[in-house]
């Protein structure tokens, strides 16, 4: 009884030097990564069956919705896409006109990025449900710490591509920052994430900082993970304390965490390549 | 009589997709962990069966599956069958109630090593529906327990 005792504890302590390996080596590895990205293919039947449910209630409550009722969604998209438009076509003038004058300034155009639709998998990754799967992979390109917006601003970032799944952390996961503008004074801070069901904080604005409820904080695109400009959050709450020197603002993000069905996944020009020098190069009067 | 070998790996597969299952937001933190559930119950079963590498490959499976870090379920799922097995014999002569709670202990064991990991690896101790999610294990082992005893019957898989 006592030989098999200490044999399987040998046993177990191999198993836990074993894990404790793994998840040094995934921390400090790309290779290992790169082979669980490829395993994570397991999971896709795993994740269908886990969807199916959702998904058949999804397709029965589209054929169960009442004819006059589809009728009346399709007539307000289609009015909502009329204004859309219109504003695109003023946006459009605007973004040209905004390029002229850069050009003017011989500062760097705003490059565009390149965008792609990714649908959420109703599937739950993380028990501490601060992240989110989406149904593209590093087979489409995806890469770790990739930019995901949806229609109301910024979602979150990939934490973990995998072949054909990734998973998004969002904006709430606890201690992730991100560094923002307030957009009325472009005023510089960093937003951090509270946790499931909390509300994000802006630390570190000194007490005298012009901040106020409503203001609406956008990325600043500082530190090269987001583009400059997206929406992020929507200060909720601000509380001056004369004994700290710092201020507590709270915020709610602006973007619907993933409660949406598709998000955007964003590909930045690369910050290392002088884009922008090429580009005035080609015109030869603003180079000196 | 032949023995049905592939309903635990049944049972296993039907755990791990109750794991990825979506769930909404009041919800979700209180589900327990399925795969745990099963596993300690095939080990309380069949404990000379159930090897500690066995749930290891398990735990590694659920890591891939949940995205998450590689080894840390792992790790966890190994050192909760271990104990298990050193436990099963003495539990089974054991009324439910008094097996709930050795459940219990288990599930909470689980947790504590996943936090530990957690902590290490990433310095943040939030988290606190995990140890909902323990009681709530817990509560539903009985009927976890009648299920998988139903299915072990149907499997003519014996002590």
């Amino acid at each position: 009884m006592n030989r098999t005792r200490s044999s399987a504890i040998r046993g177990l302590s191999l198993y836990v030097l074993l894990s404790a390996g793994l998840i040094t080596a995934d921390h400090y590895s790309p290779v290992v990564r790169q082979i669980f990205q490829f395993a994570a293919v397991i999971g896709v039947p795993v994740h269908f069956l886990a969807s199916l449910p959702s998904t058949v209630l999804e397709r029965m409550q589209g054929k169960l919705e009442p004819t006059d009722q589809l009728r009346r969604n399709y007539a307000a998209l289609r009015e909502h896409n009329l204004i859309l438009q219109a504003r695109l076509h003023r946006f459009e003038f605007l973004e040209s006109e905004n390029i002229r004058l850069r050009r003017l300034l011989s500062a760097v155009p705003a490059t565009a990025e390149k965008v792609t639709l990714a649908a959420l998998v109703a599937v739950n990754p993380d028990p501490k449900g601060q992240a989110v799967l989406i149904n593209k992979g590093s087979a489409d390109g995806v890469f770790q710490g990739q930019p995901v917006v949806d229609a109301g601003g910024i979602v979150g970032q990939v934490t973990r591509p995998g072949m054909f799944r990734s998973t998004v952390s969002l904006v709430t996961r606890e201690n992730q920052g991100i560094s923002v503008q307030v957009a009325r004074t472009s005023l510089r801070a960093v937003i951090y994430g509270g946790g499931r069901n909390r509300p994000l904080r802006v630390l570190y604005l000194d007490r005298n900082s012009d901040i106020r409820t409503g203001d609406l904080l956008v990325t600043s695109g500082l530190a090269g993970r987001y583009p400059a400009g997206y929406p992020v959050a929507l200060v909720t709450a601000v509380e001056r304390n004369l004994s700290e020197s710092f201020m507590n603002v709270a915020a709610e993000p602006t973007s619907y965490l993933g409660s949406e069905r598709e998000v955007l996944l964003l590909w930045l020009p690369a910050l290392d390549q002088p884009v922008a020098s090429d580009l005035l190069d080609s015109e030869g009067e603003l180079v000196d | 009589m032949q023995r049905r070998t592939w309903v635990p790996i049944a049972t296993g597969i039907v755990a791990l997709v109750f794991f990825a299952l979506p769930s909404e937001e009041p919800l979700r933190g209180f589900l327990p962990d399925w795969v745990s559930l099963v596993l300690i119950y095939w080990t309380f079963a069949l404990p000379a069966r159930m090897m500690v590498g066995m749930a290891w490959s398990v735990g590694l499976v659920v890591d891939i599956v949940s995205f998450g870090l590689p080894g840390a379920y792992a790790l966890s799922k190994a050192v909760l069958v271990y104990l298990a097995r050193v436990l099963a014999l003495r539990v089974r002569t054991y009324p439910l109630w008094q097996q709930t709670i050795v459940v219990l202990g288990l599930l909470g064991i689980e947790a504590l090593i996943l936090t530990l990991i957690d902590f290490i690896v990433s310095g943040d101790l939030s988290g606190l529906q995990r140890w909902t999610a323990v009681v709530v294990g817990a509560l539903v082992w009985p009927v976890v327990y009648w299920i998988l005893r139903r299915a072990r019957h149907l499997a003519r898989l014996g002590h």
